[in-house]
């Protein structure tokens, strides 16, 4: 059964430059339900970045409320906060921001480590995650070693591995070539089948776009709902 | 990962960058440690020369300053036996009769070689040298007595290099002649070049260097420790051309120059360190922009301030630990080879307080010339590697608090958008 998982209220968020005021977000309603595919497309300068990282946390509204399961983002403390990117919340970059120094698998392990999880427990876990992702073969080697594809794919593995409800990728495969691209978005959906995750993801491809179940277009921070 | 595996791989990717920066530590450490370990080597010598000296009060000598270069240093000069530096034995009586004074021994010191090893050559009187004296440490035979004719006690390295033991003779040769001596004693101080040495009856050594009623030094024995330096004055004021000086202020004047270079090396190692820091949080700095999209990424998948500080404090403690380690390693290489290179300075160095003003006459005099020939031996104690290793850790510690401070501030939405 869906249900509301995001849900925005008047969301605002306004940048001061100069005696400016610069609206990002101008007070967005939103709701998404659990087991979506939601795009965001629009300009660059249009706000999707900025309601990615209010909904992901990074950000602070000016004005508005973002509700995730019911939960008030406004009443966590950084440290509610930080809890609450690790466990309820998977990231996935344009640039796939691994850390170089590690390996695959230990990239992977990062997140499980945050989480406090056992060396050995997190080992396991993050060989089963780049099973899914199709990357066991690589685990031991660097990002510098690894196609941008595989990359992307040791981020989505990072991204599931505390089992977040919610994945929320900026522009995913913007650095992708078109066969990565169809890799990428085949195990989105896959996840979102079988393991019912919630994507949100800002893009402009349109390979992305016609894989999503809700498309939303922001205009001057304004939002509009297309699909 | 933890924050070890992290910031250790950090440090080992940028290897080149890393060493530089430990190296200004290392530096400061090195420099630390090598002047601790001389110091403290200096310390002992002097603690040992200090209970060298036998407990005499004053020491009478000779007021002419004998010239240092004809003893001590140059290959053996004959000339060693100079009128000017010694007093008439008379002199003994008169001194002994000035209130305070407890006891009085002359005592006619000169150069001399056995086998062809140069040795100092001790004339006493047994009667009174022990009275005024804490007398010799004998570890095998006995002391001397007053008709032991042509005997000698001699200085265990010395025996040692002859292969010499009770009973067996040795020939002293002199400038002026030679004679047969029967060893009757052996004794030790535990420094080597104080134990290249022997004491014969004062007779004898008058004789063998044709000094007859001539003496070097006469060692005086106050009544009261409290007196000493009134009883100097009395001494000075009574005999013309004579010098009286109390050995152990000479000693707390060398120690005290010894501090002031001690401080002053330590000047340098900490101004070494505290330049060292300016390159570890510049570097850490350096770090933390180059990392900015890392810290931003980690922050955004849900570490903490508390964990993206430790990261870097451990990237500062490694830096640290390396710089001390290899700081104390490179320390103590240095302590061994600087006095090796720097022999001459600490020639004169050691030949300044000890032997150049002739405080302990001729004999002594050249004694500590040979100490520069020993060399200084550097003291490595546990205590001052515990200290100057320490001293690393913390300054790479206090070095990276700010940068990491820094590195755990940032806000991961501007990290993300500036990485």
């Amino acid at each position: 059964m869906a249900k509301v998982i995001v849900r925005t209220v008047g969301l605002a968020k306004i940048y001061r430059r100069g005696k400016v005021d610069i609206p990002a977000l101008n007070y967005v309603d939103l709701q998404i339900s659990t087991e979506e595919i939601v795009c965001i497309m629009g300009p660059s300068g249009s706000g999707k970045t900025t309601l990615l990282n209010l909904i992901g946390g990074l950000d602070k509204p000016t004005h508005g409320k973002v509700f995730i399961d019911g939960v008030d983002l406004a009443t966590l403390n950084d440290k509610k906060m930080a809890d609450y990117r690790l466990k309820k919340i998977g990231f996935i970059f344009q640039f796939y921001n691994l850390i170089p120094t590690l390996t695959a698998i230990e990239n992977v392990e990062v997140p499980l480590a945050l989480a406090k999880v056992s060396k050995k427990e997190r080992r396991n876990r993050a060989i089963e995650l780049l099973r899914t992702v199709k990357l066991e073969s690589r685990a031991d080697h660097k990002p510098d070693e690894l196609s941008g594809g595989e990359q992307q794919r040791v981020a989505i593995a990072r991204a599931l591995a505390n089992n977040p409800s919610i994945i929320l990728a900026d522009e995913p495969t913007g650095d992708l070539d078109s066969r990565s691209t169809v890799t990428f978005m085949k195990m989105v959906k896959e996840l979102n089948k079988q393991k019912n995750k919630t994507f949100i993801i800002v893009t402009h491809d349109p390979h992305v776009v016609e894989q999503c179940n809700r498309v939303y277009t922001i205009t001057d921070g304004k939002i509009k709902s297309v699909r | 990962m933890s924050a070890w595996d992290m910031a250790f791989r950090s440090l080992r990717r940028r290897r080149l960058r890393t060493s530089l920066t430990a190296s200004g530590i290392i530096v400061g450490v090195a420099l630390m440690f090598v002047l601790l370990s001389l110091t403290s080597g200096m310390d002992v010598q002097t603690r040992q020369m200090v209970r060298s000296l036998g407990g005499a009060d004053i020491t009478v000598s000779n007021a002419t300053i004998p010239s240092f270069e004809g003893f001590g240093g140059g290959g053996g000069g004959p000339d060693f036996f100079g009128a000017a530096q010694t007093l008439d034995e008379s002199y003994t009586e008169i001194i002994s009769l000035i209130p305070g004074v407890y006891a009085v021994a002359p005592q006619l010191s000169s150069m001399a070689s056995i086998n062809g090893t140069r040795v100092t050559i001790y004339g006493i009187d047994p009667s009174t040298y022990f009275n005024v004296t804490t007398g010799l440490n004998i570890v095998s035979g006995t002391s001397i007595s007053e008709d032991d004719e042509y005997s000698i006690i001699l200085g265990k390295a010395i025996a040692d290099s002859l292969n010499g033991t009770v009973g067996e003779n040795v020939v002293i040769n002199t400038t002026i002649t030679q004679k047969t001596f029967t060893i009757v004693g052996i004794f030790e101080t535990g420094t080597a070049f104080q134990e290249y040495a022997g004491y014969i009856l004062l007779e004898d050594a008058q004789k063998i260097t044709d000094q007859q009623g001539l003496v070097s030094q006469i060692l005086v024995k106050c009544s009261d420790p409290n007196d000493v330096s009134d009883v100097s004055e009395a001494i000075s004021s009574t005999i013309s051309g004579i010098r009286a000086t109390v050995p152990t202020s000479r000693v707390s004047q060398a120690s005290s120059m010894l501090n002031t270079m001690s401080m002053f090396f330590a000047v340098i190692g900490i101004v070494a360190l505290f330049a060292g820091s300016f390159g570890v949080v510049n570097t850490m700095l350096m770090s933390v922009s180059e990392r900015t999209r890392e810290i931003g990424t980690l922050k955004a998948i849900g570490a903490k301030n508390f964990e993206i500080l430790k990261i870097f404090m451990t990237e500062a403690l490694l830096i640290g630990f390396i710089g001390g380690g290899v700081g104390v390693l490179v320390g103590a290489a240095l302590s061994y080879v600087f006095p090796m290179l720097t022999s001459g300075i600490f020639r004169v160095a050691s030949s300044t307080p000890f032997g150049g003003g002739g405080p302990f006459g001729g004999g002594r005099g050249s004694d500590f010339g040979r100490l520069s020939t020993v060399n200084i031996s550097p003291a490595i104690e546990p205590y001052n590697i515990v200290l100057c290793f320490s001293l690393g850790v913390l300054v790479g510690v206090l070095a990276g608090i700010y940068p990491a401070w820094r590195a755990a501030r940032l806000k991961p939405m501007e990290a993300l958008k500036r990485g």
